[in-house]
């Protein structure tokens, strides 16, 4: 698992069945690399979060038929960037 | 999941049967970046800005459970700035 930063919502109207009505952020780590996860707790802009990758990442959905690869696990309560 | 940008479409006439007539489609990270084939599960055209998935769900979202695929565009995002990120 990894410690990622949220930098924005994304809205995506068009999107496949398998992928739901789930809410997608734009995650950032700390090397500056840019990707997308599902959301299954709500996690606000600018907040360090712990996510799943792969296959684990479907099983941390409520419904582990969700496409997705990368979802947000939990809100670190306190984290700071290696300097 | 990653953004991707869709720049064209692969024609690949004598492909294995697994992959079916799906369309592959050629997506970049950014422009001038390195340069990938994702099977398309949506209908995009050329210059749309997508999510891209991988791993396990990659191979559910392009058809079945056991279709080779390791990226499959799963969403066409609405707008995206790639300068600004938002």
């Amino acid at each position: 698992m990894e410690v990622l930063q949220v930098i924005d919502d994304l809205v995506c109207t068009r999107r496949v069945v398998g992928l739901g009505a789930v809410s997608l952020r734009v995650l950032q780590s700390e090397q500056g690399v840019v990707s997308v996860a599902s959301d299954p707790v709500g996690a606000p802009v600018g907040k360090w979060v712990l996510v799943a990758t792969g296959t684990a990442a479907r099983l941390a959905m409520p419904d582990p038929l969700t496409l997705t690869d990368l979802a947000i696990c939990g809100i670190v309560d306190q984290w700071e960037p290696a300097a | 999941m990653k953004i991707m940008r869709v720049e064209k479409t692969l024609v690949s006439t004598n492909r294995i049967e697994a992959f079916g007539h799906r369309p592959l489609l050629v997506v970049q990270e950014r422009t001038g970046g390195i340069r990938s084939v994702a099977v398309d599960a949506v209908g995009c055209i050329p210059g749309d800005w997508v999510i891209c998935v991988g791993s396990s769900a990659a191979r559910e979202a392009a058809g079945s459970r056991d279709f080779p695929s390791d990226l499959t565009i799963v969403g066409i995002i609405d707008r995206w700035n790639p300068e600004g990120g938002v």
